[in-house]
Protein backbone atom coordinates (compact mmCIF):
# COMPACT_ATOMS: atom_id res chain seq x y z
CA UNK A 1 0.00 0.00 0.00
CA UNK A 2 1.10 3.58 -0.76
CA UNK A 3 3.27 4.82 2.13
CA UNK A 4 1.63 8.25 2.08
CA UNK A 5 -1.74 6.62 2.54
CA UNK A 6 -0.37 4.62 5.45
CA UNK A 7 1.08 7.75 7.02
CA UNK A 8 -2.28 9.47 6.67
CA UNK A 9 -3.94 6.57 8.44
CA UNK A 10 -1.33 6.72 11.20
CA UNK A 11 -2.21 10.38 11.72
CA UNK A 12 -5.86 9.35 11.91
CA UNK A 13 -4.95 6.73 14.51
CA UNK A 14 -3.25 9.48 16.52
CA UNK A 15 -6.42 11.59 16.33
CA UNK A 16 -8.45 8.61 17.49
CA UNK A 17 -6.11 8.19 20.48
CA UNK A 18 -6.61 11.89 21.21
CA UNK A 19 -10.36 11.35 21.04
CA UNK A 20 -9.99 8.55 23.59
CA UNK A 21 -8.20 10.95 25.95
CA UNK A 22 -11.01 13.46 25.36
CA UNK A 23 -13.53 10.80 26.43
CA UNK A 24 -11.51 10.01 29.55
CA UNK A 25 -11.30 13.70 30.41
CA UNK A 26 -15.10 13.89 30.17
CA UNK A 27 -15.90 10.68 32.02
CA UNK A 28 -12.85 10.72 34.30
CA UNK A 29 -12.40 6.97 33.78
CA UNK A 30 -12.96 4.20 31.26
CA UNK A 31 -11.81 0.91 29.74
CA UNK A 32 -8.79 2.44 28.08
CA UNK A 33 -6.36 -0.50 27.80
CA UNK A 34 -8.29 -2.54 25.25
CA UNK A 35 -9.47 0.58 23.43
CA UNK A 36 -5.91 1.75 22.82
CA UNK A 37 -4.74 -1.71 21.77
CA UNK A 38 -7.31 -1.78 18.95
CA UNK A 39 -6.89 1.76 17.58
CA UNK A 40 -5.03 0.67 14.43
CA UNK A 41 -7.63 -2.03 13.69
CA UNK A 42 -10.53 0.42 13.92
CA UNK A 43 -8.64 3.09 12.00
CA UNK A 44 -7.99 0.67 9.15
CA UNK A 45 -11.63 -0.43 9.19
CA UNK A 46 -13.34 2.95 9.38
CA UNK A 47 -10.91 4.86 7.13
CA UNK A 48 -10.03 2.29 4.53
CA UNK A 49 -11.82 -1.05 4.61
CA UNK A 50 -15.49 -0.66 5.54
CA UNK A 51 -17.99 0.22 2.83
CA UNK A 52 -19.98 2.74 4.84
CA UNK A 53 -21.50 6.17 4.47
CA UNK A 54 -21.56 8.41 7.55
CA UNK A 55 -24.20 10.52 5.79
CA UNK A 56 -26.44 7.48 5.50
CA UNK A 57 -25.52 5.29 8.49
CA UNK A 58 -28.34 2.78 7.89
CA UNK A 59 -27.64 2.28 4.16
CA UNK A 60 -28.80 -1.30 3.60
CA UNK A 61 -25.74 -2.42 1.60
CA UNK A 62 -23.19 -1.17 4.13
CA UNK A 63 -20.59 -3.40 5.72
CA UNK A 64 -21.26 -4.04 9.39
CA UNK A 65 -18.86 -3.79 12.30
CA UNK A 66 -19.79 -5.53 15.53
CA UNK A 67 -17.75 -4.64 18.59
CA UNK A 68 -18.16 -7.89 20.48
CA UNK A 69 -15.89 -6.66 23.28
CA UNK A 70 -18.28 -3.81 24.01
CA UNK A 71 -16.12 -2.41 26.81
CA UNK A 72 -13.72 -1.22 24.11
CA UNK A 73 -16.38 1.33 23.19
CA UNK A 74 -14.01 4.28 23.65
CA UNK A 75 -12.21 3.35 20.44
CA UNK A 76 -15.51 2.82 18.60
CA UNK A 77 -16.87 6.22 19.63
CA UNK A 78 -13.55 7.84 18.79
CA UNK A 79 -13.41 6.26 15.33
CA UNK A 80 -17.06 7.02 14.53
CA UNK A 81 -16.61 10.65 15.61
CA UNK A 82 -13.41 10.97 13.58
CA UNK A 83 -15.19 9.48 10.55
CA UNK A 84 -18.00 12.03 10.88
CA UNK A 85 -20.91 9.92 12.11
CA UNK A 86 -21.63 12.58 14.73
CA UNK A 87 -20.15 15.78 16.07
CA UNK A 88 -17.06 15.38 18.22
CA UNK A 89 -18.71 17.43 20.97
CA UNK A 90 -20.71 14.26 21.78
CA UNK A 91 -17.44 12.81 23.12
CA UNK A 92 -17.54 15.40 25.92
CA UNK A 93 -20.73 13.81 27.28
CA UNK A 94 -19.06 10.52 28.24
CA UNK A 95 -20.23 9.58 31.73
CA UNK A 96 -23.07 12.13 31.79
CA UNK A 97 -26.70 11.25 32.52
CA UNK A 98 -28.50 10.08 29.36
CA UNK A 99 -25.34 10.41 27.27
CA UNK A 100 -25.54 8.91 23.78
CA UNK A 101 -22.23 7.21 24.46
CA UNK A 102 -22.73 4.91 27.45
CA UNK A 103 -20.01 2.70 28.93
CA UNK A 104 -21.05 0.00 26.46
CA UNK A 105 -22.45 0.83 23.01
CA UNK A 106 -26.17 1.18 22.29
CA UNK A 107 -27.27 1.11 18.64
CA UNK A 108 -30.44 3.03 19.47
CA UNK A 109 -28.49 5.96 20.88
CA UNK A 110 -25.77 6.60 18.34
CA UNK A 111 -25.53 6.45 14.53
CA UNK A 112 -22.98 3.94 13.28
CA UNK A 113 -23.32 1.50 16.18
CA UNK A 114 -24.56 -1.83 14.84
CA UNK A 115 -25.29 -3.84 18.00
CA UNK A 116 -25.72 -3.56 21.75
CA UNK A 117 -22.77 -5.32 23.27
CA UNK A 118 -21.10 -5.30 26.64
CA UNK A 119 -22.01 -8.73 27.94
CA UNK A 120 -19.10 -10.69 26.48
CA UNK A 121 -19.48 -13.51 24.01
CA UNK A 122 -22.55 -12.19 22.16
CA UNK A 123 -21.03 -10.37 19.19
CA UNK A 124 -19.91 -13.29 17.08
CA UNK A 125 -23.38 -14.88 17.01
CA UNK A 126 -25.03 -11.57 16.14
CA UNK A 127 -22.47 -10.94 13.41
CA UNK A 128 -22.93 -14.50 12.14
CA UNK A 129 -26.67 -13.84 11.78
CA UNK A 130 -25.94 -10.68 9.81
CA UNK A 131 -23.56 -12.57 7.54
CA UNK A 132 -26.17 -15.32 7.05
CA UNK A 133 -28.78 -12.70 6.14
CA UNK A 134 -26.43 -11.18 3.54
CA UNK A 135 -25.75 -14.61 2.05
CA UNK A 136 -29.48 -15.23 1.79
CA UNK A 137 -29.97 -11.89 0.04
CA UNK A 138 -26.86 -12.37 -2.11
CA UNK A 139 -25.68 -9.02 -0.78
CA UNK A 140 -22.02 -8.04 -1.19
CA UNK A 141 -21.96 -6.60 2.34
CA UNK A 142 -19.42 -8.07 4.74
CA UNK A 143 -19.46 -8.32 8.50
CA UNK A 144 -16.48 -7.46 10.68
CA UNK A 145 -16.10 -8.30 14.35
CA UNK A 146 -13.63 -7.32 17.05
CA UNK A 147 -13.27 -9.64 20.04
CA UNK A 148 -10.93 -9.49 22.99
CA UNK A 149 -8.68 -12.43 23.81
CA UNK A 150 -10.03 -12.70 27.36
CA UNK A 151 -13.52 -12.83 25.86
CA UNK A 152 -12.69 -16.10 24.12
CA UNK A 153 -13.37 -17.99 27.35
CA UNK A 154 -17.11 -17.40 26.82
CA UNK A 155 -18.62 -20.67 25.60
CA UNK A 156 -21.06 -18.87 23.33
CA UNK A 157 -18.11 -17.74 21.17
CA UNK A 158 -17.41 -21.35 20.30
CA UNK A 159 -21.06 -22.06 19.52
CA UNK A 160 -20.88 -19.21 17.02
CA UNK A 161 -17.48 -20.32 15.74
CA UNK A 162 -18.84 -23.74 14.83
CA UNK A 163 -22.00 -22.33 13.26
CA UNK A 164 -20.19 -19.73 11.14
CA UNK A 165 -17.99 -22.45 9.74
CA UNK A 166 -20.87 -24.89 9.20
CA UNK A 167 -22.83 -22.22 7.31
CA UNK A 168 -19.74 -21.27 5.26
CA UNK A 169 -19.86 -17.61 6.20
CA UNK A 170 -16.88 -16.37 4.21
CA UNK A 171 -18.33 -12.85 4.35
CA UNK A 172 -17.43 -12.78 8.05
CA UNK A 173 -14.05 -11.32 9.03
CA UNK A 174 -13.09 -11.38 12.68
CA UNK A 175 -10.27 -9.74 14.63
CA UNK A 176 -9.05 -10.98 17.97
CA UNK A 177 -7.28 -8.16 19.81
CA UNK A 178 -4.67 -10.36 21.45
CA UNK A 179 -3.23 -7.96 24.02
CA UNK A 180 -2.71 -10.94 26.34
CA UNK A 181 -4.09 -9.25 29.46
CA UNK A 182 -7.44 -9.41 31.22
CA UNK A 183 -8.61 -8.02 34.58
CA UNK A 184 -7.13 -10.74 36.76
CA UNK A 185 -3.84 -11.18 34.94
CA UNK A 186 -2.22 -12.56 31.79
CA UNK A 187 -4.80 -14.34 29.65
CA UNK A 188 -2.70 -17.51 29.46
CA UNK A 189 -2.72 -17.70 33.27
CA UNK A 190 -6.39 -16.80 33.83
CA UNK A 191 -7.89 -19.16 31.24
CA UNK A 192 -5.79 -19.98 28.26
CA UNK A 193 -7.33 -20.66 24.87
CA UNK A 194 -3.90 -20.84 23.26
CA UNK A 195 -2.83 -21.83 20.74
CA UNK A 196 -5.51 -19.60 19.24
CA UNK A 197 -4.56 -20.27 15.63
CA UNK A 198 -4.86 -24.04 15.98
CA UNK A 199 -8.08 -23.76 17.95
CA UNK A 200 -9.78 -21.58 15.36
CA UNK A 201 -8.45 -23.68 12.50
CA UNK A 202 -9.90 -26.77 14.13
CA UNK A 203 -13.28 -25.01 14.19
CA UNK A 204 -13.10 -24.63 10.41
CA UNK A 205 -11.83 -21.07 10.17
CA UNK A 206 -9.09 -19.65 8.00
CA UNK A 207 -6.57 -18.04 10.35
CA UNK A 208 -3.81 -15.44 10.06
CA UNK A 209 -1.70 -13.87 12.78
CA UNK A 210 -0.45 -10.31 12.34
CA UNK A 211 0.98 -7.35 14.23
CA UNK A 212 -2.19 -5.51 15.19
CA UNK A 213 -0.47 -2.13 15.21
CA UNK A 214 0.84 -2.47 11.65
CA UNK A 215 -1.62 -0.57 9.48
CA UNK A 216 -0.20 -1.94 6.27
CA UNK A 217 -0.50 -5.51 7.46
CA UNK A 218 -4.08 -5.06 8.72
CA UNK A 219 -5.23 -3.62 5.41
CA UNK A 220 -3.30 -5.99 3.18
CA UNK A 221 -4.67 -9.03 4.99
CA UNK A 222 -8.28 -7.89 5.06
CA UNK A 223 -8.06 -7.15 1.35
CA UNK A 224 -7.23 -10.80 0.80
CA UNK A 225 -10.28 -12.00 2.75
CA UNK A 226 -11.84 -14.45 2.56
CA UNK A 227 -8.54 -16.21 3.04
CA UNK A 228 -10.22 -19.38 1.80
CA UNK A 229 -13.45 -19.52 -0.13
CA UNK A 230 -16.30 -20.92 1.93
CA UNK A 231 -14.59 -20.31 5.28
CA UNK A 232 -14.92 -17.46 7.76
CA UNK A 233 -11.68 -15.54 8.26
CA UNK A 234 -10.06 -14.67 11.56
CA UNK A 235 -7.11 -12.36 12.13
CA UNK A 236 -5.31 -12.82 15.43
CA UNK A 237 -3.88 -9.36 15.97
CA UNK A 238 -0.99 -9.21 18.41
CA UNK A 239 -1.25 -5.93 20.24
CA UNK A 240 -0.03 -4.04 23.29
CA UNK A 241 -2.59 -3.09 25.88
CA UNK A 242 -2.82 0.71 26.39
CA UNK A 243 -0.66 1.21 23.29
CA UNK A 244 0.61 4.79 23.05
CA UNK A 245 0.71 5.70 26.75
CA UNK A 246 4.27 5.23 28.03
CA UNK A 247 3.26 4.68 31.64
CA UNK A 248 0.45 2.26 30.89
CA UNK A 249 1.59 0.06 28.00
CA UNK A 250 1.34 -3.62 28.80
CA UNK A 251 0.23 -2.94 32.38
CA UNK A 252 -2.70 -4.76 33.88
CA UNK A 253 -3.81 -1.84 36.04
CA UNK A 254 -4.82 0.25 33.03
CA UNK A 255 -7.54 -2.13 31.82
CA UNK A 256 -9.84 0.42 33.42
CA UNK A 257 -8.14 3.77 33.92
CA UNK A 258 -9.21 6.36 36.45
CA UNK A 259 -6.97 9.13 35.23
CA UNK A 260 -5.06 11.36 37.62
CA UNK A 261 -4.21 14.88 36.35
CA UNK A 262 -0.53 13.90 36.25
CA UNK A 263 -1.23 10.80 34.19
CA UNK A 264 -3.42 12.78 31.80
CA UNK A 265 -0.64 15.33 31.34
CA UNK A 266 1.81 12.52 30.62
CA UNK A 267 -0.63 10.90 28.21
CA UNK A 268 -0.90 14.15 26.26
CA UNK A 269 2.90 14.42 26.13
CA UNK A 270 3.12 10.82 24.91
CA UNK A 271 0.79 11.55 22.04
CA UNK A 272 2.83 14.64 21.19
CA UNK A 273 5.87 12.40 20.89
CA UNK A 274 3.95 10.18 18.47
CA UNK A 275 2.92 13.25 16.51
CA UNK A 276 6.54 14.41 16.24
CA UNK A 277 7.57 10.96 15.03
CA UNK A 278 4.89 11.07 12.37
CA UNK A 279 5.97 14.57 11.32
CA UNK A 280 9.53 13.35 10.96
CA UNK A 281 8.32 10.40 8.91
CA UNK A 282 6.34 12.83 6.77
CA UNK A 283 9.39 15.04 6.14
CA UNK A 284 11.39 12.01 5.05
CA UNK A 285 8.56 11.01 2.74
CA UNK A 286 8.59 14.47 1.18
CA UNK A 287 12.33 14.33 0.65
CA UNK A 288 12.33 10.90 -0.93
CA UNK B 1 -66.45 -33.55 23.12
CA UNK B 2 -64.16 -30.98 21.55
CA UNK B 3 -61.75 -32.11 18.86
CA UNK B 4 -58.20 -32.69 20.12
CA UNK B 5 -55.27 -31.33 18.09
CA UNK B 6 -51.50 -31.45 18.65
CA UNK B 7 -50.46 -27.87 19.46
CA UNK B 8 -47.18 -28.33 17.63
CA UNK B 9 -49.04 -29.39 14.49
CA UNK B 10 -51.20 -26.26 14.68
CA UNK B 11 -48.10 -24.16 15.26
CA UNK B 12 -46.12 -25.71 12.40
CA UNK B 13 -48.96 -25.34 9.91
CA UNK B 14 -49.37 -21.69 10.83
CA UNK B 15 -45.65 -20.98 10.40
CA UNK B 16 -45.77 -22.52 6.93
CA UNK B 17 -48.81 -20.38 6.07
CA UNK B 18 -46.98 -17.30 7.32
CA UNK B 19 -43.85 -18.19 5.35
CA UNK B 20 -45.91 -18.63 2.19
CA UNK B 21 -47.26 -15.12 2.63
CA UNK B 22 -44.09 -13.42 3.82
CA UNK B 23 -40.74 -14.23 2.15
CA UNK B 24 -38.82 -12.75 5.09
CA UNK B 25 -39.93 -15.51 7.46
CA UNK B 26 -37.03 -17.86 8.18
CA UNK B 27 -36.78 -20.72 10.67
CA UNK B 28 -33.82 -21.47 12.93
CA UNK B 29 -33.43 -24.85 14.54
CA UNK B 30 -31.34 -26.00 17.48
CA UNK B 31 -31.86 -29.61 16.46
CA UNK B 32 -35.44 -28.72 17.32
CA UNK B 33 -37.52 -28.04 14.19
CA UNK B 34 -38.79 -31.56 13.71
CA UNK B 35 -39.91 -31.79 17.34
CA UNK B 36 -41.60 -28.40 17.08
CA UNK B 37 -44.05 -29.28 14.33
CA UNK B 38 -41.74 -27.81 11.69
CA UNK B 39 -40.56 -31.03 10.02
CA UNK B 40 -42.11 -29.91 6.73
CA UNK B 41 -40.62 -26.42 6.76
CA UNK B 42 -37.15 -27.36 5.43
CA UNK B 43 -38.79 -29.47 2.72
CA UNK B 44 -40.91 -26.55 1.54
CA UNK B 45 -38.36 -23.77 2.15
CA UNK B 46 -34.88 -25.33 2.12
CA UNK B 47 -33.19 -21.94 1.66
CA UNK B 48 -35.03 -20.44 4.61
CA UNK B 49 -34.36 -23.11 7.21
CA UNK B 50 -31.09 -22.97 9.18
CA UNK B 51 -29.93 -25.82 11.36
CA UNK B 52 -27.52 -25.03 14.20
CA UNK B 53 -27.47 -28.11 16.33
CA UNK B 54 -27.90 -27.94 20.08
CA UNK B 55 -26.71 -24.36 20.79
CA UNK B 56 -29.64 -22.24 21.95
CA UNK B 57 -27.53 -19.28 23.14
CA UNK B 58 -25.84 -18.96 19.80
CA UNK B 59 -29.09 -19.37 17.86
CA UNK B 60 -30.64 -16.38 19.65
CA UNK B 61 -27.65 -14.25 18.64
CA UNK B 62 -27.81 -15.47 15.03
CA UNK B 63 -31.54 -14.73 15.00
CA UNK B 64 -30.84 -11.20 16.21
CA UNK B 65 -28.27 -10.64 13.47
CA UNK B 66 -30.59 -12.07 10.80
CA UNK B 67 -33.34 -9.73 11.98
CA UNK B 68 -31.03 -6.72 11.47
CA UNK B 69 -31.01 -7.66 7.76
CA UNK B 70 -34.81 -7.62 7.54
CA UNK B 71 -35.53 -11.28 8.11
CA UNK B 72 -38.20 -12.47 10.54
CA UNK B 73 -36.56 -15.41 12.34
CA UNK B 74 -38.74 -17.97 14.07
CA UNK B 75 -36.85 -20.11 16.59
CA UNK B 76 -38.76 -22.94 18.23
CA UNK B 77 -37.35 -25.41 20.75
CA UNK B 78 -38.13 -26.92 24.14
CA UNK B 79 -39.30 -24.00 26.30
CA UNK B 80 -36.65 -23.90 29.07
CA UNK B 81 -33.88 -24.04 26.49
CA UNK B 82 -35.09 -20.90 24.68
CA UNK B 83 -35.87 -18.90 27.84
CA UNK B 84 -33.98 -19.80 31.03
CA UNK B 85 -30.84 -21.11 29.35
CA UNK B 86 -30.17 -18.24 26.89
CA UNK B 87 -31.84 -15.62 29.06
CA UNK B 88 -29.06 -13.07 28.68
CA UNK B 89 -29.09 -13.47 24.88
CA UNK B 90 -32.86 -13.03 24.91
CA UNK B 91 -32.51 -9.94 27.08
CA UNK B 92 -29.66 -8.24 25.22
CA UNK B 93 -29.72 -9.51 21.64
CA UNK B 94 -33.51 -9.51 21.24
CA UNK B 95 -34.90 -7.22 23.95
CA UNK B 96 -32.26 -4.51 24.33
CA UNK B 97 -31.51 -4.57 20.59
CA UNK B 98 -35.28 -4.65 19.93
CA UNK B 99 -35.00 -7.17 17.12
CA UNK B 100 -37.90 -8.69 15.23
CA UNK B 101 -37.37 -12.29 16.34
CA UNK B 102 -40.06 -14.81 17.30
CA UNK B 103 -38.99 -17.28 19.98
CA UNK B 104 -41.28 -20.23 20.56
CA UNK B 105 -41.11 -22.35 23.67
CA UNK B 106 -42.84 -25.64 22.98
CA UNK B 107 -43.64 -28.41 25.43
CA UNK B 108 -43.98 -25.57 27.95
CA UNK B 109 -45.38 -25.78 31.45
CA UNK B 110 -45.37 -29.34 32.83
CA UNK B 111 -46.15 -30.90 29.46
CA UNK B 112 -42.75 -32.62 29.38
CA UNK B 113 -44.24 -34.35 32.39
CA UNK B 114 -42.08 -37.34 33.30
CA UNK B 115 -38.88 -35.75 31.95
CA UNK B 116 -38.59 -33.74 35.14
CA UNK B 117 -37.69 -30.23 36.18
CA UNK B 118 -34.88 -29.71 33.67
CA UNK B 119 -37.52 -29.97 30.94
CA UNK B 120 -40.44 -28.27 32.66
CA UNK B 121 -40.91 -24.60 31.92
CA UNK B 122 -42.83 -23.03 34.75
CA UNK B 123 -40.67 -19.92 35.06
CA UNK B 124 -40.60 -18.69 31.46
CA UNK B 125 -43.27 -15.99 31.82
CA UNK B 126 -41.66 -14.71 35.02
CA UNK B 127 -38.30 -14.45 33.31
CA UNK B 128 -39.24 -13.11 29.90
CA UNK B 129 -41.69 -10.50 31.11
CA UNK B 130 -38.86 -8.68 32.85
CA UNK B 131 -37.48 -7.87 29.39
CA UNK B 132 -38.90 -4.56 28.16
CA UNK B 133 -40.67 -4.65 24.81
CA UNK B 134 -41.13 -8.42 24.46
CA UNK B 135 -44.66 -9.56 23.60
CA UNK B 136 -45.66 -12.79 25.40
CA UNK B 137 -48.38 -14.97 23.88
CA UNK B 138 -49.84 -17.93 25.74
CA UNK B 139 -52.74 -19.27 23.66
CA UNK B 140 -54.98 -21.96 25.11
CA UNK B 141 -56.27 -23.86 22.10
CA UNK B 142 -55.17 -24.88 18.58
CA UNK B 143 -57.21 -22.16 16.89
CA UNK B 144 -55.64 -19.37 18.92
CA UNK B 145 -52.19 -20.93 18.54
CA UNK B 146 -52.55 -20.42 14.79
CA UNK B 147 -53.83 -16.91 15.29
CA UNK B 148 -50.98 -16.18 17.69
CA UNK B 149 -48.44 -17.22 15.05
CA UNK B 150 -49.93 -14.84 12.48
CA UNK B 151 -50.20 -12.08 15.08
CA UNK B 152 -46.57 -12.40 16.14
CA UNK B 153 -45.35 -12.41 12.54
CA UNK B 154 -47.39 -9.26 11.83
CA UNK B 155 -46.10 -7.59 15.00
CA UNK B 156 -42.75 -5.83 14.67
CA UNK B 157 -40.56 -6.61 17.66
CA UNK B 158 -39.40 -9.51 19.80
CA UNK B 159 -42.06 -12.06 20.81
CA UNK B 160 -42.20 -15.12 22.99
CA UNK B 161 -44.91 -17.68 22.21
CA UNK B 162 -45.43 -20.63 24.54
CA UNK B 163 -47.29 -23.76 23.59
CA UNK B 164 -47.72 -27.18 25.12
CA UNK B 165 -47.18 -30.70 23.97
CA UNK B 166 -50.17 -33.06 24.49
CA UNK B 167 -53.15 -32.77 22.18
CA UNK B 168 -55.47 -30.04 23.34
CA UNK B 169 -59.18 -29.39 22.81
CA UNK B 170 -60.43 -26.87 20.27
CA UNK B 171 -62.20 -24.19 22.28
CA UNK B 172 -62.91 -21.62 19.61
CA UNK B 173 -64.46 -21.40 16.14
CA UNK B 174 -62.04 -20.58 13.32
CA UNK B 175 -63.44 -17.05 13.01
CA UNK B 176 -62.86 -16.06 16.65
CA UNK B 177 -61.79 -12.42 16.92
CA UNK B 178 -58.24 -12.73 18.26
CA UNK B 179 -56.26 -9.61 18.94
CA UNK B 180 -52.94 -9.68 20.77
CA UNK B 181 -53.16 -7.70 23.99
CA UNK B 182 -56.93 -8.18 24.25
CA UNK B 183 -58.19 -10.94 26.48
CA UNK B 184 -61.24 -12.92 25.39
CA UNK B 185 -64.31 -13.06 27.64
CA UNK B 186 -65.39 -16.63 26.98
CA UNK B 187 -68.38 -16.41 29.27
CA UNK B 188 -70.04 -13.59 31.23
CA UNK B 189 -70.71 -13.93 34.96
CA UNK B 190 -71.01 -12.00 38.20
CA UNK B 191 -69.84 -14.07 41.20
CA UNK B 192 -66.19 -14.61 40.32
CA UNK B 193 -63.79 -13.76 37.51
CA UNK B 194 -61.79 -16.81 36.43
CA UNK B 195 -58.76 -15.96 34.32
CA UNK B 196 -56.88 -18.76 32.61
CA UNK B 197 -54.00 -18.91 30.18
CA UNK B 198 -52.20 -21.32 27.89
CA UNK B 199 -52.06 -25.06 28.41
CA UNK B 200 -54.55 -25.09 31.30
CA UNK B 201 -57.13 -22.75 29.79
CA UNK B 202 -59.24 -25.81 28.99
CA UNK B 203 -59.08 -26.83 32.66
CA UNK B 204 -60.43 -23.40 33.62
CA UNK B 205 -63.20 -23.87 31.04
CA UNK B 206 -64.06 -27.21 32.66
CA UNK B 207 -64.03 -25.64 36.12
CA UNK B 208 -66.36 -22.85 34.96
CA UNK B 209 -68.86 -25.46 33.74
CA UNK B 210 -68.80 -27.25 37.10
CA UNK B 211 -69.27 -23.96 38.96
CA UNK B 212 -72.22 -23.00 36.76
CA UNK B 213 -73.79 -26.38 37.61
CA UNK B 214 -73.47 -25.42 41.26
CA UNK B 215 -75.18 -22.10 40.60
CA UNK B 216 -72.03 -19.96 40.70
CA UNK B 217 -71.90 -17.41 37.92
CA UNK B 218 -68.38 -17.20 36.41
CA UNK B 219 -66.85 -14.56 34.17
CA UNK B 220 -64.36 -16.68 32.27
CA UNK B 221 -61.45 -14.88 30.65
CA UNK B 222 -58.79 -16.24 28.30
CA UNK B 223 -55.66 -14.15 28.88
CA UNK B 224 -53.79 -15.34 25.80
CA UNK B 225 -51.46 -12.33 25.84
CA UNK B 226 -49.49 -11.91 29.04
CA UNK B 227 -47.52 -8.93 27.79
CA UNK B 228 -48.80 -6.39 27.02
CA UNK B 229 -51.59 -7.67 29.24
CA UNK B 230 -55.19 -6.48 28.95
CA UNK B 231 -55.18 -4.18 32.01
CA UNK B 232 -58.64 -2.85 31.31
CA UNK B 233 -60.20 -6.30 31.27
CA UNK B 234 -58.52 -7.16 34.58
CA UNK B 235 -59.57 -3.88 36.20
CA UNK B 236 -63.11 -4.26 34.87
CA UNK B 237 -63.29 -7.64 36.64
CA UNK B 238 -61.86 -6.07 39.80
CA UNK B 239 -64.38 -3.22 39.72
CA UNK B 240 -67.45 -5.21 38.70
CA UNK B 241 -66.84 -8.49 40.54
CA UNK B 242 -64.03 -7.88 43.04
CA UNK B 243 -63.08 -11.57 43.22
CA UNK B 244 -60.52 -12.94 40.78
CA UNK B 245 -59.03 -16.42 40.43
CA UNK B 246 -56.08 -17.05 38.13
CA UNK B 247 -55.14 -20.44 36.69
CA UNK B 248 -51.78 -21.16 35.11
CA UNK B 249 -49.34 -24.01 34.58
CA UNK B 250 -46.50 -21.87 35.92
CA UNK B 251 -44.96 -20.80 39.19
CA UNK B 252 -47.33 -18.58 41.14
CA UNK B 253 -44.31 -16.29 41.46
CA UNK B 254 -44.06 -14.07 38.42
CA UNK B 255 -46.79 -15.50 36.20
CA UNK B 256 -50.37 -14.61 35.35
CA UNK B 257 -51.42 -14.41 39.02
CA UNK B 258 -48.59 -12.02 39.78
CA UNK B 259 -49.46 -9.90 36.74
CA UNK B 260 -53.08 -9.61 37.85
CA UNK B 261 -52.07 -8.89 41.46
CA UNK B 262 -49.58 -6.20 40.42
CA UNK B 263 -52.27 -4.36 38.48
CA UNK B 264 -55.11 -4.74 40.99
CA UNK B 265 -53.06 -3.98 44.09
CA UNK B 266 -52.07 -0.63 42.64
CA UNK B 267 -55.18 0.40 40.76
CA UNK B 268 -58.25 -1.36 42.18
CA UNK B 269 -57.63 -3.86 44.98
CA UNK B 270 -59.61 -7.07 44.61
CA UNK B 271 -59.55 -10.44 46.37
CA UNK B 272 -57.30 -12.70 44.35
CA UNK B 273 -56.65 -16.45 44.46
CA UNK B 274 -53.73 -17.68 42.39
CA UNK B 275 -53.76 -21.30 41.27
CA UNK B 276 -50.40 -22.52 39.99
CA UNK B 277 -47.16 -24.13 41.15
CA UNK B 278 -45.66 -23.14 44.52
CA UNK B 279 -42.03 -22.52 45.42
CA UNK B 280 -40.65 -25.97 44.67
CA UNK B 281 -39.41 -28.02 41.72
CA UNK B 282 -42.36 -29.88 40.28
CA UNK B 283 -42.37 -33.65 40.36
CA UNK B 284 -42.43 -36.04 37.41
CA UNK B 285 -45.07 -38.42 36.11
CA UNK B 286 -48.01 -38.66 33.71
CA UNK B 287 -49.18 -35.18 32.68
CA UNK B 288 -52.78 -35.34 33.89
CA UNK B 289 -51.63 -36.79 37.21
CA UNK B 290 -49.10 -33.99 37.62
CA UNK B 291 -51.81 -31.42 37.02
CA UNK B 292 -53.88 -33.18 39.66
CA UNK B 293 -50.93 -33.13 42.10
CA UNK B 294 -50.87 -29.34 41.79
CA UNK B 295 -54.61 -28.74 41.87
CA UNK B 296 -54.99 -27.86 38.21
CA UNK B 297 -57.78 -30.28 37.22
CA UNK B 298 -61.25 -28.77 36.64
CA UNK B 299 -62.87 -30.32 39.74
CA UNK B 300 -59.96 -29.15 41.90
CA UNK B 301 -60.08 -25.63 40.47
CA UNK B 302 -63.84 -25.66 41.12
CA UNK B 303 -63.31 -26.72 44.76
CA UNK B 304 -60.61 -24.10 45.30
CA UNK B 305 -62.90 -21.41 43.96
CA UNK B 306 -65.79 -22.50 46.16
CA UNK B 307 -63.51 -22.37 49.23
CA UNK B 308 -62.26 -18.96 48.11
CA UNK B 309 -65.79 -17.64 47.74
CA UNK B 310 -66.80 -19.08 51.11
CA UNK B 311 -63.98 -17.43 53.05
CA UNK B 312 -64.87 -13.77 52.54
Amino acid sequence: MDSKEILKLEYTALNIRRNILRLIRAGEAGHVGGALSSVEILTALYFNLLRINPEDPTWSQRDRFVLSAGHKCLVLYSALAERGFFDKSVLDTYGALDSHIPGHPNMHKLPGVESNTGALGHGLSIAGGMALGFKLDKSPARVFVLMGDGELAEGSIWEAAAAASMHKLDNLIVFVDRNRLQISGPTIEVMSYEPLDERWRSFGWSVRTINGHDMNSIIANVKQAPFEKGKPSIIIADTIKSKGLSFAEGKLSYHYWKATPEEMKQAELDLEVIENQLKEKYSKEQQS
Amino acid sequence: MNELIDPRKAFGEAVIEAAQKNPNVVVLSADSSSGSGLANFPKLFPERHFEFGIMEQGVIGFASGLATTGKIPVFAAIAPFVTARPFEMFKNDLGYMNQNVKVVGRCAGLTYDQLGSTHHSIDDVALIRTIPGVMILSPGDPVTIKKSVHAMISHTGPCYLKIGNPKMPVLYPEDIDFQPGKGIVMQEGKDVALIGTGTVLSKAVGAAKLLEQKGISVRLIDMHTLKPVDRELILKAAREIGKIVTVEEHFIAGGLGSIVAEICSQEFPARIKMIGIGDFFASNGPYEQLLMKYGLQPDQICETIIRFLNTE
